[in-house]
């Protein structure tokens, strides 16, 4: 990997970028593209304050653009990173700092008073009203400040702002300028109370003036504004009992890459839900009480060590009629048959949810870089499997290739051996090899079902740095790999995956998560002449979001992006539930990697 | 900064071993942005996507307040509260780590809610389908232990009936058998036995979970507000102590940037002309924006004292002992009975008395 900046940060970015490593993108060690000189052919309008100004018919494109991918995406990244920090100017709403990125000579749309196009009224009583910008006039610098006030000052609430740069392309010269398609996202409550959220999106221009690119046209082509009277959501953990706060993630005591699972369950048998939350220094058996509250005995009832567990399982492994636990831990297999980190752990329940690690045979002998732990019975016996997705280790290795690795740690197949006849439970066997799913792509997940409807349980696996794999199970202790028969490859970086009927036609449809991201989205669209179609297809594959596979006939069809429900952007763990009790699956997905202290992204 | 669209890469798009480094750089390089506070696809909320019925979704997500910006990881789709609708447990990278999202939408549609045993094949009967009709709608769920992301779901399955008065279920066992269970009326919770044919009924373990204190504050009505430290005009730490003043006491949060505070700040110093009620009128501006606090007093309501949120200090209560400032909607204004006690919070413009 060649790094052409010095600066540590742009490695993960490197590592991130997939899109990038098959590209073989013209420009590459290539000096600077060109010199000459040349300015934007301004046409400043006169200065006023306050009073509508003529705007453009629309912003000019680069006649002599630069084409240098890498050039293009480095003035792109300067600019998305100053409008990062414009962005936390805005909620921190110092509206007098808001000209340091704004040309004097600023011609724009203003961000209110547009004249409402339409007004929808959504599911759950959400209100969207949509602006006709085309109509309205421009204003100057002042004008557009003033604009910005108006819109947020009287909200309670400002939670988010995001400005990103969906697109950009830039005319070569010393004078440099570029045409940008931006994005505008702000979120939070209004003067009401309510709960409201608006979309923007323009066209704008930006020249470099001393070392920064300031603005000086911004046309809007979208503005719409959806409002809620109140959250769907409350959140409770302070008022439960679960509250934990801890550092914020980069911290010495937060820094570990082995994300942490949750797991429910009834463990005492009381009919209510417990909770097993493993964590980096500690682990949380949240107990339900009466009083509406959850206590954590993790330590009491035996479950509080190791910490560090990554996926976690409850289930009767050893049909006695109560709730075990499964903890998923990374291992890794050292010189002379020794093992490094911890192997997973099962934990047996005496009933009254006290709880013994127990050896777990031959299977919990073997070091596993464990996350997502799946419950299937793939024998049939009536005794619980498991199935383990075998990652890598992020902190010594690396993916050996963006889009089919092959060097993750093995997944497991931990047969259940069950009991003894004085009903001792004798654990699990690793029968991954002979059942034919001894993977050694990056696995972060899985999910378990009947995807053919023969009787047996097949599974879905989904893989970072890779395709993903839907194993369907022969009835015979092995399965084949049928992710191409039934269209399920789904390219990409997956990370998620659950089944669920999303089309309400009663068969079971698959949602994937996948990573994505806005500068991939960027990039891809300035290499389309530049690489093959099917690349090209597969790199938009990439950037595009999450999957929804609809059952159709005896494979799935890939959901048009069109109908919603996939743009995530770093998307982690999707769970399918009727939130609206309306008779239909919704979707929740976990999003995002991290959130910094600093406006800085990366 | 895209340093990638230079890498060099070897055929089918694995990169040679120089290339790729085998010191996890990758882990090191991370580890270093978010030690300096960086964020790295940062700010990207979870999601919640409505189905309309009709195989397309609405992103809801900057309306649901489930939309933590602490980097969701696991989640838990549960009836936390056994009231009926799906609530949210999510485990959270960093901060307020462990989040519980109360579904506030109600259960009005209608809910049945199914626990599963089978006879044959595993006793739990992970990997049944079940599917429940209501009205015009259909829809399956698989009872999984291990799913999405490192999250493994309880084994209880809640179907919403959109309104419906019955609900039709069947339920497809590991092993492939078919089995009915008849119609089950809105708000039944039901044990499916395999082979039985009929639903048993199971009981309602109701909790109550107790509301929590509104958005931004750590005290709630009924809780006496501590002395605290703030700032006067001058810079120079003030203890506020609203028990000690004897009186009621008004105690309103505001900001330079927030056009209602800004707003009724007239209307306060009014207030505080009154004989039987103190103002004490916090601005929480940062610091770069003080001066516009104080320029915003002093012309809109010159008599009241200035109070400037200070920064935290270690062994000194500040307005953020009583206030979470990231998250305070503002104007809030805190009624507060003479020995300090909050009687009531006013969210938004106060009203003339």
């Amino acid at each position: 990997m060649i790094l052409r900046s010095a600066q540590p940060a742009t490695a993960p970015f490197v590592a991130l970028l997939l899109v990038l490593s098959l590209a073989s993108a013209p420009g590459c060690g290539g000096g600077e593209e060109t010199t000459a000189a040349d300015g934007p052919g301004r046409n400043a309008p006169a200065r006023s304050t306050g009073v509508s100004v003529d705007l453009p018919d629309g912003i000019a494109h680069p006649d002599r653009p630069v084409t240098s991918v890498e050039a293009v995406e480095d003035e792109t990244e300067a600019l998305a990173d100053s409008l990062i920090e414009f962005a936390e100017v805005l909620r921190k709403r110092q509206f007098d700092q808001a000209e340091d990125w704004f040309s004097p000579d600023l011609v724009a749309h203003a961000l209110v008073g547009h004249a409402e196009a339409n007004r929808t009224s959504l599911p759950l009583d959400v209100e969207r009203i949509k602006y006709d910008v085309a109509a309205s006039a421009g204003v100057d610098r002042d004008g557009f400040i003033e604009s910005l006030r108006s819109l947020l000052g009287d909200w309670r609430s400002v939670d988010s702002v995001l400005w990103k740069v969906k697109g950009a392309s830039f005319q070569r010269g010393r004078s440099r300028w570029g045409r940008l398609d931006l994005k505008i996202h702000i979120t939070g409550v209004d003067a009401t109370g309510g709960m409201v959220s608006v979309h923007g999106r323009g066209d704008a221009r930006a020249t470099r003036t001393r070392g920064k690119f300031l603005l000086d046209q911004f046309i809007l082509n979208k503005w719409e504004v959806e409002r809620r009277a109140a959250p769907l959501f409350t959140e409770v953990a302070a008022s439960t009992g679960l509250a934990h706060t801890w550092a914020r993630f980069g911290t010495d005591a937060n820094n570990s890459f082995h994300w942490n699972g949750a797991a429910a369950g009834d463990v005492d048998g009381d009919g209510d839900w417990d909770l097993f939350v493993p964590s980096d220094d500690q682990n949380f058996l949240y107990i339900a009480q009466p009083d509406g509250t959850w206590s954590d005995e993790a330590d009491e009832r035996g479950v509080g060590s190791p910490d560090r567990g990554t996926g976690a399982v409850f289930f009767d492994c050893d049909n006695d009629g109560d709730q075990d636990l499964m903890v998923g831990l990374t291992g890794w297999p050292l010189a002379g048959g020794k093992m490094g980190g911890e192997r997973c752990r099962i934990f047996l329940n005496d009933g009254a949810g006290q709880f013994t690690d127990a050896p777990g045979g031959p299977g919990l002998q073997e070091p596993f870089v464990a996350y997502t732990l799946t419950v299937l019975d793939f024998d049939g016996d009536g005794w619980l499997d498991v199935h383990i997705c075998g990652y890598g280790r992020v902190d010594v290795e690396h993916n050996n290739s963006w889009t089919e690795a092959t060097n993750g740690s093995p997944n497991g197949l931990l047969r259940n051996l069950g009991t003894n006849e004085e009903g001792a439970f004798l654990g699990f066997e690793n029968v991954a090899e002979a059942a034919g799913i001894k993977d050694v792509r990056w696995s972060y997940a899985a999910a378990s079902a009947d995807v053919d409807l023969d009787g047996d349980a097949d599974l879905y696996v989904a893989n970072d740095y890779g395709s993903n794999r839907l194993w369907i199970n022969q009835g015979d202790g092995t399965f084949v790999d049928g992710s191409d028969a039934q269209g399920v490859v789904d390219k990409g970086s997956g990370m998620g995956a659950s089944f669920g009927d999303l089309t309400g036609d009663g068969s079971l449809d698959l949602y994937v998560s996948n990573m994505s991201s806005t500068a991939g989205s960027r990039i891809l669209s300035r290499l389309e002449e530049d690489i093959d179609k099917e690349t090209h297809a597969l790199l938009k594959k990439l950037a595009a979001g999450n999957s929804i596979f609809t059952r159709d006939g005896d494979g799935f069809a890939r959901s048009p992006g069109g109908q919603g429900g996939i743009g995530a952007s770093w998307a982690w763990s999707p769970a399918l539930f009727d939130v609206d009790l309306d008779g239909d699956l919704d979707v929740f997905c976990t999003n995002g990697f991290v959130t910094g202290e600093l406006a800085f992204d990366t | 900064m895209v340093a990638s669209s230079c890498s060099s890469t070897t055929e089918s798009g694995k990169f040679s071993r120089e290339e790729v480094g085998n010191d996890g750089f990758l882990a090191r390089h991370n580890g270093q942005i978010f030690a300096e506070g960086r964020s790295f696809s940062g700010n990207e909320r979870d999601k919640l996507f409505i189905n309309d019925g009709a195989g397309s979704f609405l992103d809801l997500s900057d309306l649901s307040g489930a939309d933590s910006s602490n980097d969701g990881r696991a989640v838990i789709a549960f009836d936390a509260d056994d009231d009926g609708d799906v609530d949210l447990f999510v485990h959270e990278t960093q901060r307020e780590r462990h989040a519980l999202y109360r579904n506030d939408l109600g259960t009005a549609p209608g809910f049945v809610k199914v626990k599963l045993r089978a006879t044959t094949g595993n006793a739990e009967a992970i990997g049944a389908q079940v599917e429940v009709v209501a009205g015009e709608r259909k829809v399956s769920q698989v009872l999984s232990r291990g799913a999405g992301f490192i999250s493994c779901q309880a084994p209880e399955l809640i179907f919403g009936l959109g309104g419906a008065t019955a609900a039709s279920v069947t339920v497809r066992w590991p092993g492939g058998a078919v089995e009915s269970f008849g119609d089950l009326k809105p708000g039944a919770r039901a044990l499916l036995v395999e082979g039985a044919g009929v639903a048993a009924p199971y009981g309602a373990v109701p909790r109550v979970i107790e509301e929590p204190k509104p958005r931004g504050l750590l005290v709630n009505v009924g809780d006496k507000v501590p002395p605290f430290e703030v700032l006067d005009a001058s810079g120079a730490p003030v203890l506020i102590d609203p028990a000690a003043t004897g009186e009621r006491v008004a105690l309103n949060l505001w900001a330079s940037y927030c056009a209602p505070c800004v707003a009724e700040l007239p209307l306060l110093e009014e207030w505080d002309a009154a004989e039987d009620l103190r103002v004490i009128a916090v601005s929480v501006d940062a610091p770069t924006d003080r001066s516009r606090a104080l320029e915003l007093i002093g012309a809109r309501a010159p008599s009241l004292s200035v109070h400037l949120a200070g920064e935290r200090k270690p062994g000194t209560r500040t307005i953020e002992d009583v206030v979470d400032l990231a998250r305070l909607p503002l104007p809030t204004t805190l009624m507060l009975a003479p020995d300090g006690t909050v009687e009531e919070i006013i969210r938004g413009p106060v009203e003339p008395r």
